[in-house]
């Protein structure tokens, strides 16, 4: 990312959100919530636009991330944000788990991973003498205390979500930038020809397949030591899968900031305006949403946008 | 001009509110999230229903306190409870209300704990709640009391035992089948998930294996009738069939009038309702009034829930002790009779007391038939839907 | 335990049958155009809610439903055709999220109109029990299966024998051949929606006579056909039976066997195993997955 671009958006999440609203817990945990969404959907794009590979079953990473995290603080006394990264971790190992899935394309993979969701929420629902079954995990220790600042209140976790999103951000363009992300690039473009040249296209796949469930599960992590509490149905949730979805396909997966702000932009049109307009059912909207974005604009809003910005600056110039 | 226009209309209404506000000095808001949207928007909107009959019955008898209801929409979800809770503490409430899911419950407690605030509910489905000033009028030991207290007081010796694996139901399912494997009753269970389609291969089971005396369901309303079905054409050697929730309702019936017939199903009216007391009478007649319908348990809880906390938020008014957690003192000393039986919380904040009956479908009927003292009328047993 | 075993493959091989109906339509839409209609348990739920509507409203069987809703659901299959093809790049992935979308839109329509109270027929004869020496199902459940029989059997000899049929065959394997040989491709692909349309109307009027319905079935729904599509492999119109059947007695075999809370699991890992394992279906021709 483009310093110009970084600066600003760095003095709008650190300084100018916290200033403006940071006493308000009720705008805070909107965008708490919000920015969970946003971080499912960045590592959902990471995999859809580097990876080529849409999925069906990212609440899998989640939920496993959510109660590995919980589990670990509570049984074994981890401090939350090392539970937090094991969180990621684990749900990184759960992916391994997919791989054969991996030389399977578009909908069949899409397909297979909802399955292997589908799965996880079984076995969190069986394995009762770990997870507590149906009943869930409640008591989950909040996000700590450091140096005299509470991190569990609303403005705490919100910095940290904000943060852990913006480090995905970095590490996304990092990748990207990288000779990875170029032979990913041209792995798109042909994958027989790739092969050729003789880069393993599995083998990249894979370790998208593992970065997006890495951060996928920190994200679940952060989220259970949020609510405090998780159950088999709420942690593997399909709406894990399918909000972020519809935030990427609201605010385009080809950049960087399109996950972030579909993710913010929809939940925010969701719960202030559709809701408000529409009451039992608003959840229409989403579908319009997404329907109209995949006709009209592919690639969503924010080239959309890009796209009319740079017009109106050559007309000008 | 349009601008000028518009600022004098909203300073007019400020000055009118605040005005108000002043007239009327003893408002109290009382916030409330429940799930008006959603899959779960069909029992939030009833529990709201009862909630807001409450707040229109306490306005009215009250002169001297006013309270004033948000009702807020989480969708079952506990980030947006925990959001609805913050933005209706902003809004100024001085306790909340919230009905179900569990993690819409927990989420929203959480917030009202750390406000130092009383969180009521009707709907929280664990056994211990760990939030400072929870109550709830409810508890899942209500359902269980009533479940195994029917199939005891039938002198079953075995009981097989059919439930969702949900939160909730596996609760409640396991608690009965506790309580009946204690008194020696023999318990098979059969946890199913909601995919289910057929429930043939279970009955199956029951019919040629278990060969129970009694059949219990503990689940939602679709699969009852899945099961009744399911059960009609195998048609096992039971006495007779008791589930929980969601099946003594005047709706069900109305809609599946032969599934259900004889079928036993907790409830807290009998249908058409036969209130003993005034209260119940009242409430009854208010709900058909405003709502056009017939009140159902969910209603009920709503009612009780509001009538009494709005109570203890008038007594805390009274002894002026509303900003020092004089609410929640209030709630501890609660001790009376409502339309579902005795309230007191306990030290968990559960309501001991709280006991559901159990009503069985006749004809187009719903007596209670258990407990004893609270029956309108005679048991059909042994009594089966074919 | 013989006993059991013989009614849980029965009854299995019964929810095979609605389940084959169910899923009939999304199959043959995926092996003409390769788009999987996500809003295709959509359909059925329209359909089943048409049959109430009917019941409830004008006292009529619910089986006279079918020609309104064969109307009603063919319109919208049309419009979610029209806006499928509208769909210039990346088609097999954007008809996903476009079907998905319009899915929602329309649960949430079914909603709006019709509330999220569950329904079913109260006409009785439909549960009526048929019972085979020592088998046991509903009339409704029976009706149902021989339906998806009987459908299954027209639309494998239409696709065989006429002209049309061979048609949506052409195009199915090769586009440009079949543009080439004066085969006009929208009008054959239209045609593979609307009879989606109709076996989709039928299996929902079916359902509503059989079975529960409420507004969030028809994610459930999709799913199911969408497994099914897979076992069978593309382009399989029996395959399609067989491979409703196998997930339906394996179903009722898991619950008499094993587990009723592992219903859901025995489909899933049955589907993991034929993708991974056996790359074209049961029994669909040569394809490339991977």
């Amino acid at each position: 990312m483009k310093i110009r671009f970084l600066l600003p958006v760095l003095a709008v999440v650190y300084l100018a959100i916290p200033y403006l609203w940071g006493g308000n817990n009720y705008v805070m945990s909107l965008l708490v919530a919000a920015f969970i969404i946003a971080g499912v959907a960045l590592a959902w794009a990471l995999l859809a636009n580097l990876g080529g590979m849409v999925s069906f079953g990212h609440s899998a990473f989640f939920g496993v991330g959510a109660y590995l995290s919980a589990l670990l603080c509570i049984n074994y006394r981890l401090p939350v944000l090392a539970g937090i990264l094991m969180g990621g971790i684990g749900a990184a190992v759960a992916s391994i788990a997919m791989l054969p899935a991996l030389r399977l394309r578009g909908p069949y993979f899409a397909l297979a991973v909802l399955a292997y969701a589908n799965i996880f929420k079984i076995l969190a629902m069986e394995f009762k003498g770990i997870t507590e079954g149906a009943a869930g995990v409640t008591n989950i220790p909040a996000l700590p205390t450091v140096m005299g600042f509470d991190f569990s209140s609303k403005l705490g976790t919100y910095l940290v979500i904000v943060t852990i999103v913006l480090l995905f951000t970095g590490s996304y363009h990092l990748i990207r930038v990288s000779h990875y992300g170029a032979a990913l690039k041209a792995m798109h473009d042909s994958e027989d020809a790739t092969r050729v040249v003789g880069v393993n296209s599995t083998l990249l796949k894979a370790m998208m397949l593992f970065v997006s469930a890495f951060m996928t599960g920190v994200v679940g992590a952060v989220n259970a030591h949020y609510i405090n509490f998780i159950d088999p149905d709420y942690a593997f949730d399909l709406g894990w899968t399918l909000l972020p979805m519809v935030a990427v396909v609201f605010g385009g997966y080809r950049t960087l900031m399109g996950p972030l702000v579909g993710a913010v932009g929809i939940f925010m049109l969701d719960q202030l305006v559709f809701k408000a307009l529409i009451g039992t059912g608003h959840q229409i909207m989403l579908g319009a949403v997404l329907a109209v974005m995949v006709l009209f604009s592919p690639d969503g809003l924010v080239p959309l946008i890009g796209d009319k910005w740079k017009r109106i600056r050559r007309a000008q110039a | 001009m349009e601008f000028a226009k518009k600022l004098a209309q909203t300073a007019a209404i400020l000055s009118l509110a605040a005005f108000a506000s002043t007239a009327v000095a003893d408002e109290f808001v009382v916030g409330s999230n429940l799930p008006l949207t959603g899959p779960q928007a069909r029992w939030g909107q009833e529990v709201a229903e009862g909630f807001k009959l409450a707040t229109e019955a306490f306005n009215r008898g009250s002169a001297k306190h006013k309270i004033k209801l948000i009702v807020t929409d989480d969708e079952g979800n506990p980030a947006k409870a925990s959001a609805a809770a913050e933005k209706m503490i902003s809004d100024g409430a001085v306790a909340l209300y919230g009905g179900f899911p569990t993690p819409a419950v927990v989420g929203a407690a959480n917030v009202a704990t750390k406000a130092g605030l009383v969180y009521m509910s009707s709907g929280y489905g664990g056994t211990k709640a760990d939030f400072k000033n929870f109550f709830q009028i409810n508890a899942i030991s209500g359902y269980q009391k009533a479940i195994a207290g029917t199939m005891l007081d039938m002198g079953a010796k075995s009981v097989s035992l059919i439930h969702n694996t949900k939160e909730g139901s596996a609760y409640v399912a396991t608690a009965v089948a506790k309580a009946l494997t204690d008194k020696g009753v023999k318990v098979t269970m059969h946890p199913y998930d909601s995919a289910i389609a057929d429930f043939k291969p279970i009955i199956n089971k029951i019919k040629l294996q278990d060969r129970p005396e009694l059949i219990s369901m503990v689940g939602y309303e679709s699969e009852y009738i899945g099961m009744l079905r399911a059960a009609k054409v195998l048609k096992p050697e039971v006495k007779a069939i008791v589930c929980a929730y969601g099946v003594a309702t005047p709706k069900m019936m109305a809609d599946f009038p032969a599934e259900l017939q004889n079928v036993y199903g907790t409830t807290m009216l009998s249908y058409p309702a036969e209130f003993a007391t005034k209260d119940g009478k009242e409430f009854a007649e208010a709900f058909k009034k405003t709502f056009n319908k017939d009140p159902d348990y969910l209603a009920q809880f709503g009612y009780v829930s509001g009538q009494v906390l709005f109570e203890a938020i008038a007594r805390a008014a009274n002894a002026g002790t509303i900003a020092k957690g004089g609410i929640a003192a209030e709630m501890r000393k609660t001790d009376r009779e409502t339309i579902t039986g005795r309230v007191t919380f306990d030290e968990t904040g559960f309501n001991p007391h709280f006991v559901l009956r159990m009503g069985q479908i006749q004809g187009n009927k719903i007596p209670l038939i258990w407990p004893k003292e609270a029956a309108t009328g005679k048991m059909n047993f042994p009594g089966l839907p074919w | 335990m013989f006993d059991l075993i013989l009614q849980a493959t029965y009854s299995g091989l019964l929810s095979g049958g609605s389940y084959a109906l169910i899923a009939l339509g999304l199959a043959l839409v995926f092996g003409t155009m390769r788009v999987i209609n996500l809003a295709h348990g959509e359909f059925v739920l329209l359909a089943a809610y048409i049959a109430y509507t009917v019941e409830s409203q004008m006292d009529w069987n619910p089986l006279l439903a079918l020609p309104i809703s064969v109307v009603v659901v063919c319109i919208t299959a049309a419009i979610v055709y029209l806006l499928v093809t509208r769909l210039d790049k990346n088609r097999e992935m954007n008809s996903l999220i476009l079907t998905f979308g319009l899915g929602v839109i329309l649960t949430n329509l079914v909603l709006f109109i019709w509330k999220a109270d569950i329904h079913s027929t109260s006409v009785g004869w439909f549960q009526e029990a048929v019972v085979l020496g020592p088998l046991y199902s509903m009339r409704s459940e029976l009706l149902f299966f021989i339906t998806s029989v009987v459908m299954v059997a027209i639309l494998w000899v239409w696709l065989d024998k006429s002209w049309y049929g061979r048609a949506v065959r052409a195009v199915s394997s090769n586009r440009d051949a079949a543009k080439l040989m004066g085969i006009n491709p929208h009008v054959t692909e239209l045609i593979s929606f609307l009879i989606a349309g109709i076996l989709a109307s039928f299996s929902g009027v079916a359902l509503y006579c059989a079975s529960v319905i409420q507004p969030a079935l028809g994610n459930a729904l999709t799913i199911k056909a969408f497994i099914i599509t897979i076992l069978a492999g593309i382009g399989s119109i029996p395959g399609v039976l067989i491979g409703a059947v196998l997930l339906g007695v394996s179903e009722a075999l898991t619950i008499t066997l094993l587990s009723s809370a592992l219903q859901e699991l025995t489909g899933m890992l049955l589907l993991l195993f034929v993708l991974l394992a056996l790359p074209n279906g049961l029994f669909g021709r040569a394809g490339r997955r991977g």
